[in-house]
């Protein structure tokens, strides 16, 4: 039996909330600067699934009007090679930035120097104030959280319960060390941020969410390492829990969109899951084995659901593709 | 008899006479009559008109019994669960405080027309998500009825629910292990497993492998852990029991305890090591859960006894 024989319900398949698993496919998020001359070559060349716009403000002259000027096209630039686009939000000043550079094209906006559930409150306000002004559908804008402080692993819980608009957190391992105390070398043998990433991974899922990160030591030192090492940080990363990585290196989108997935030969074996499953099913069975492992109801729920990740992310790559043949016609 | 003690709780198909029939000469502290997972949705009407003959052939030999039901069919499995010989109602993929109010005021209700002590019954729910995990100390709050914890790490749903695949070489439930292991305790609930033990090949049949989580249960005061297979029995009931040299090390430090307390002090050494009101908290502790094990085993020996000469007529 191949992949394509079984049948759309079966492979069209949520968690037992009915949530699907991960709610987004987001492998890959590369950031960007508005400012850079090449952002569209870098952007269509990127094949990241979402990328951060970030912005400088200007000097001498008013940086709002600026902003507003430019961000648009930016926005459009960005989205030339499919990824969904997001504007990244310093908290302290997040009100002015927001009126500054949401319009319509980007997913969301990505908080940083997030210190409790308030921040999250009072930038979902601002958000439906300008989803009206600027002609975006309601509530359709989203908010990420890059977690670089102490305050927003303390609070997590409450800031992903803080507004219908969380969406994701993602790991500033860099910046969340520091603010930590925490030595910016890796010269430790385990990953001394194991429990937190693991708390905002757990938290962000339970609100039917998801966390980026990386495996330590890379979420350190953030390296362009081979792609071997690569690959074996990625798919620790994700047996950790995260659904993608924001990239710091264009080198490292290919290894998390192919990482963050189940991969073809997962797939392959969901499908036979799938299928010894039923037929065990047929014959009045709870569970039967498969190359020396039992398959019973929670395995073959996972079956689904993870040949529907995989459906879903194989869909995003096609997306993409579409969107670069249809730019480069 | 005291349900405290289930070092090994063991989960049978009732449905399936090679397992229920033969259950209780395992030698397991509990049975987990399962009505979930092990249950064909076709087979999920006659397991229910099993359970009542089902409970009585696991307690034979002296075990505590568990009967897990479904969450999507809590109203249709409770009626059929809960009986006369029944310890604890294992309540799977709970998430919400009103889940486990629903199922208390149930189980109340089956206790008193069933002539069941009302709350005697224990509930147990069964954190298998991160939403479950989150909300762990409102969910041992939720209701008056006796709670225990079970989960927040492994497990086919909370890795469906994290989105991982299991068995890696490294703990995936960091926070979800602990932080419901932890909330348990604020609430004075026992909670079963939440120690990290590395089994890559996923299989539940090898005794080593339990031999090694008993240990790490052990080292860190978790005395209760689940099976799914009788070749796990043994290894648990015996490295989550203390030791002859355990028993005997907290005697010890009481003896020196007390009289280091007639001469008013309250730290000093024994055999080289630093014993205070930490240390003589800890050997009690060891003590009473010493009695509680040899109880139980006690009683299992007694029933099983009983049980055979029965068959033997």
């Amino acid at each position: 039996m191949n992949k394509q024989s079984i049948q759309p319900e079966a492979r069209n398949h949520s968690n037992a909330d009915g949530k699907v698993v991960p709610k987004f496919i987001r492998r890959s998020i590369f950031a960007l600067s508005i400012d850079d001359p090449q952002l569209e070559q870098k952007a269509y060349a990127s094949w990241a699934d979402a990328i951060i716009l970030d912005f400088t403000k200007a000097l001498g002259r008013d940086w709002q009007a600026d902003l507003k000027n430019r961000m648009p096209a930016a926005i459009c630039a960005a989205a030339t090679g499919g990824a969904e686009i997001f504007i990244r939000i310093n908290q302290d000043f997040s009100l002015a930035e927001l009126d500054a550079t949401v319009f319509t094209g980007i997913s969301g906006v990505v908080l940083k120097s997030v210190k409790e559930p308030e921040d999250i409150v009072t930038v979902s306000q601002c958000l439906d104030a300008l989803e009206v002004s600027r002609g975006i559908e309601t509530g359709f804008l989203e908010i990420d959280v890059e977690v670089d402080k102490a305050g927003a692993v303390w609070h997590s819980l409450e800031i992903a319960r803080a507004s219908q608009r969380f969406g994701i957190f993602l790991i500033n391992e860099h910046a969340l060390s520091s603010d930590l105390g925490m030595q910016s070398e890796p010269e430790l043998d385990f990953d001394p941020l194991e429990y937190i990433k693991s708390q905002l991974i757990t938290v962000a899922t339970s609100v039917g969410g998801q966390a980026l990160g990386m495996s330590y030591p890379l979420s350190l030192t953030q390296e362009n390492v081979s792609g071997d090492a690569l690959e074996t940080a990625v798919r620790r990363a994700r047996d950790t829990g995260f659904k993608g990585a924001v990239c710091p290196h264009a080198s490292w989108i290919k290894f998390c969109n192919e990482g963050f997935r189940p991969s073809t030969d997962e797939a392959d074996y969901y499908v036979k899951v799938i299928e010894v499953f039923a037929e065990g099913l047929s014959r009045g069975m709870a569970s039967v084995p498969l190359e020396g492992k039992m398959i019973d109801v929670p395995v073959d729920v996972r079956a689904k659901v993870y040949l529907n990740w995989a459906d879903r992310a194989q869909a995003r790559d096609q997306a993409k593709a579409q969107a670069h043949e249809k730019e480069s016609s | 008899m005291n349900n405290r003690v289930s070092r090994c709780a063991m989960f049978v198909t009732p449905t399936n006479p090679r397992f229920i029939d033969k259950a209780w000469t395992r030698g397991g502290d509990v049975y987990i009559l399962d009505m979930e997972d092990s249950i064909a949705p076709a087979e999920k009407q006659r397991c229910r008109t099993l359970m009542r003959e089902s409970i009585e052939k696991a307690k034979k030999g002296g075990a505590s019994v568990y009967i897990r039901i479904n969450k999507p069919f809590v109203d249709a499995d409770l009626p059929y669960a809960v009986w006369p010989g029944v310890d604890r109602i294992m309540l799977p993929k709970t998430e919400t405080i009103e889940e486990l109010q629903h199922a208390h005021e149930i189980i109340l209700r089956l206790e008193k027309e069933r002539g069941i002590p009302l709350g005697s019954i224990e509930l147990s729910p069964m954190i298998e998500s991160a939403l479950g995990a989150v909300n762990i100390c409102e969910l041992l709050d939720a209701t008056p009825r006796k709670n225990w914890s079970q989960g927040g790490a492994n497990g086919y749903d909370m890795a469906v629910n994290l989105g991982i695949e299991m068995f890696a070489d490294f703990d995936q439930y960091a926070f979800p292990g602990a932080y419901v292991a932890l909330g348990a305790m604020t609430r004075n609930v026992e909670s079963v497993g939440a120690v990290f033990v590395p089994n890559t090949s996923g299989r539940v049949d090898q005794s080593d492998q339990a031999a090694k989580q008993a240990a790490a249960l052990h080292s860190a005061g978790i005395q209760h852990a689940g099976a799914l297979h009788p070749a796990f029995i043994e290894p648990l009931i015996t490295g989550l029991s203390p030791t002859t040299k355990e028993t005997a090390w907290a005697n010890a430090v009481i003896e020196a305890f007390d009289e280091l307390t007639d001469v008013g002090e309250s730290v000093g050494k024994l055999n080289g090591r630093v014993i205070d009101t930490y240390e003589n908290a800890m050997a009690k502790r060891t003590l009473k859960w010493a009695s509680d094990c040899a109880d139980k085993d006690a009683y299992k020996a007694r029933s099983m006894t009983n049980a055979l000469a029965d068959q033997a007529t």
